[in-house]
């Protein structure tokens, strides 16, 4: 995956956990590089090795990490790097929900060596869509369900998310449905 | 209808161009696309186009009317309108349709940054799919965000590097501190293993069977290469630092050269080699630092005597050079003669140390070096020609005139002067040393370490040399070595002793032999204080301080 994905993570590690955490978990995913480039394409071994020893030096599960980290990546990186291109892809949550299908294909123009997720939406209606997500890549879903979540903050609208196919138990792909109804105020 | 034509309806139309719209003969609005209505929605059904928008034209300031004729005449361009009312730009093409004239145009809004899209309330999504608008603005936000990353490397870096040139400067400044701070340190316990060494090999200690002899000749030996080489080092370091200062005297060349020579006989005599010395002007002058000169002969002659086989010849030759207007001094040997190639690399420091060169000419890697940069210090020079299995010849230049100019202060003893930072003249109220020893070694160690503690310094030789000296320039203290030529240290301080003027100077009496009632015999004879060599310097120097009136301490 490209730098800023890893960025990110350091980002996430270093301004909630401090710079020595940050250190500790490089050291023990045994990562040599002293910064990451944004526009660097690294092995994706080297983004789960992080994530991984993310755990055991912070003492949290996968789960917790990997949905604290799609929310973070929505709301600081997304949103401080790419603010433009993210504010962009909509104007409120469903627009934004319904314009993603198109929104890695966009950036892969941009970085050459990109393999984006795909995402389709069905059953749009009034208060709910239903998000599809496909990738290559294995075990990302609750990460999916975190930059769900991120992206309805980012728009100050109170959503339920809610994982309604799962790939790990044998479904096709793993689909979710994003509810914005006035129970998902409460 | 043909298989090629087809028909698309309107809302299909507006999907694929949100931002037509279609004109009348009269320029009025017959059909807008659904995007353009919702973000222009006084420009609708009846406006006139000139109402809303002006024709954008790089080549003048003034806003054109928009007529047929204008767009006939420039239908193959691409036209940029702008709005009258808000920010919005459109940029566009024109296809003019024949029964009825109609006019139409297809194109999206003309903007720069994504920021700039949203300030006209656009999304991603009101673009249609194939217009590249979106992935043109997407690009140069992230080749903003790229650039933005390097600047951030290259500042990451460069306040590194910064950083650690901060570091090397303050290292380099430090190393030569150190350098001459680590060779005064090697120095004094140097001179102990010296000392002592001499003492043994005098017998001072009880005989020595032969194989021990040789022994401790080899130690004195090594001793003496190990103090040349910390010299050397501690030179260069000091000329490194702009600290090296010349102590420049109307000296007599004769015994400049003679003096040298002298030097190197043992090692010349050992070897059977053929020492001349040829001069065309045996009086001649020159503003030098004797010693340094001394030095730098002295260096070239050992050179030379080392690299010649036995039976060989060695020639120290003077002459005035009337061109560079300075005094030439060649060394010409017969020995084994440099390689062209190793010619140019001789008298860099330290870089031949890994070649062949070094290993043959093992020991002299600093010395050239050194040799090289005092002769620039007297504003001259050195040469060499070699040739191999024939000899070498390094000629010295040292300038005879000009460089008086360089003198700063009177003409009177010995003048100090500095190369590089004038401010380093020691002023002459810093008391004045005599230092009188026949042991060349010993007379420069003492002196260093001495000017290095902010002491001027003459020298003397021998006990008539030490008395001549005191006459001639009052010094405020002698340390006077006992075993002499000529004349020896007791007898010395005897004669300064009885002439009133020097009756009261401090005299400090130094000694190799530690044998008992020395320092009786040296208190009769006049000292005021006694020591046995090897002297610890800083011993001495407390002791010169406390010798010293207390106006003159510092
Ligand atoms: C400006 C915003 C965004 C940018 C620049 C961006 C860019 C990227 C990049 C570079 C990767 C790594 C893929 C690779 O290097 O091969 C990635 C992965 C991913 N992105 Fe985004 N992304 C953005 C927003 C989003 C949003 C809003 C979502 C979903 C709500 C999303 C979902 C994902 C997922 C799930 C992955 C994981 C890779 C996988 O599943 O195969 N991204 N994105």
């Amino acid at each position: 995956m490209y730098g800023m994905v890893n960025k990110s993570v350091q980002a996430l590690v270093t301004t909630t956990f401090g710079i020595d955490k940050w250190e500790s978990i490089k050291r023990k995913a045994g990562v040599k590089e002293d910064v990451f480039l944004s526009n660097e394409s690294y092995p994706d071994s080297i983004t789960y090795g992080l994530i991984g020893a993310a755990t055991e030096v912070l003492g949290m599960s996968a789960d917790e990490i990997l949905f604290a980290f799609g929310e973070f990546w929505i709301l600081h990186t997304a949103r401080e790097e790419y603010g433009d291109m993210l504010s962009s892809a909509g104007r409120n949550l469903p627009e934004f929900l319904e314009y993603l299908p198109m929104f890695h294909i966009r950036v892969a123009l941009i970085f050459p060596n990109l393999k984006p997720p795909r995402f389709e939406c069905s059953n749009r209606k009034a208060d709910r869509i239903t998000m599809h997500y496909f990738s290559h890549r294995p075990g990302l879903s609750v990460f999916v369900r975190g930059l769900f979540s991120g992206v309805a903050k980012l728009y100050n609208t109170p959503a339920q998310i809610t994982q309604t196919k799962f790939k790990d138990k044998g479904d096709d792909h793993d689909e979710f449905l994003v509810y914005w109804g006035d129970a998902a105020k409460q | 209808m043909t298989q090629a034509d087809f028909m698309i309806d309107r809302e299909q139309f507006s999907k694929l161009f949100p931002f037509h719209f279609l004109l009348d003969a009269n320029m009025r609005v017959l059909q807008t696309g659904a995007v353009l209505a919702r973000i222009c929605p006084q420009f609708c059904v009846g406006q006139e186009l000139n109402d809303h928008f002006s024709l954008f034209d790089l080549s003048s300031d003034r806003a054109k009317r928009i007529t047929p004729e204008l767009i006939s005449r420039r239908q193959t361009g691409i036209f940029i309108f702008e709005s009258a009312t808000s920010n919005l730009s459109l940029r566009l093409q024109a296809i003019i349709l024949r029964d009825p004239e109609r006019y139409l145009f297809l194109g999206s809004p003309w903007v720069r940054t994504l920021k700039q899209m949203q300030l006209l309330q656009l999304v991603m999504n009101d673009f249609a799919l194939h217009d590249s608008t979106v992935d043109l603005l997407q690009m140069t936000q992230t080749n903003d965000i790229i650039k933005r990353d390097l600047y951030q490397l290259v500042a990451d870096r460069t306040a590194k590097l910064s950083l650690a040139n901060a570091e090397l400067s303050r290292v380099m400044r430090s190393k030569d501190d150190f350098l001459s701070a680590m060779s005064h340190e090697l120095r004094t316990p140097l001179n102990a293993v010296l000392g002592l060494s001499e003492s043994l090999a005098e017998g001072v200690y009880g005989e020595m069977n032969a194989k021990q002899a040789q022994s401790i000749n080899t130690i004195a030996e090594s001793g003496r290469h190990l103090l040349s080489l910390i010299n050397d080092l501690l030179d260069l370091a000091k000329i490194g630092a702009g600290k090296m200062e010349l102590e420049l005297n109307n000296a007599n060349m004769e015994d400049v050269c003679q003096a040298s020579l002298r030097l190197v006989l043992g090692q010349a005599q050992k070897k059977n080699l053929n020492l001349t010395l040829a001069m065309n002007d045996k009086s001649v002058m020159l503003m030098a630092d004797e010693r340094r000169l001394k030095q730098i002969l002295v260096n070239l002659l050992s050179n030379a005597v080392k690299f010649t086989p036995d039976g060989g010849s060695v020639t120290l030759e003077t002459m005035w050079d009337l061109e560079s207007e300075s005094l030439m001094f060649s060394v010409r040997d017969t020995g084994i003669g440099i390689t062209t190639e190793d010619l140019k690399r001789l008298f860099s420091p330290f870089t031949q140390l890994d070649s062949k060169l070094s290993r043959q000419y093992a020991g002299t890697g600093l010395g050239l070096s050194l040799v090289l940069k005092l002769a620039e210090l007297h504003g001259g020079s050195v040469t060499v020609e070699s040739e191999i299995g024939k000899g070498s010849c390094f000629t010295l230049r040292i300038p005879g005139k000009g460089l008086e100019n360089a003198i700063r202060g009177g003409d009177k003893g010995a003048v100090t002067i500095s190369e590089i930072s004038p401010t380093k003249i020691l002023p002459s109220n810093t008391p004045l040393v005599l230092v009188a020893d026949d042991n060349e070694i010993n007379l420069i160690t003492v002196s260093d370490y001495l000017r290095a503690n902010q002491w001027r310094v003459i020298q003397a030789r021998d006990g008539l040399e030490a008395v001549k000296m005191a006459r001639q320039h009052a010094p405020s203290l002698v340390l006077m070595d006992i075993q002499m030529p000529q004349m020896d240290g007791l007898d010395a301080i005897v004669h300064l002793r009885a002439d009133n003027q020097y009756a009261k100077i401090p005299i400090i009496a130094l000694t190799s032999c530690a044998i008992g009632g020395d320092r009786e015999r040296c208190m009769a004879a006049g000292a005021n204080d006694y020591l046995s060599k090897p002297v610890n310097m800083k011993q001495l120097v407390k002791i010169m301080h406390a010798l010293l009136p207390k106006d003159e301490t510092r």
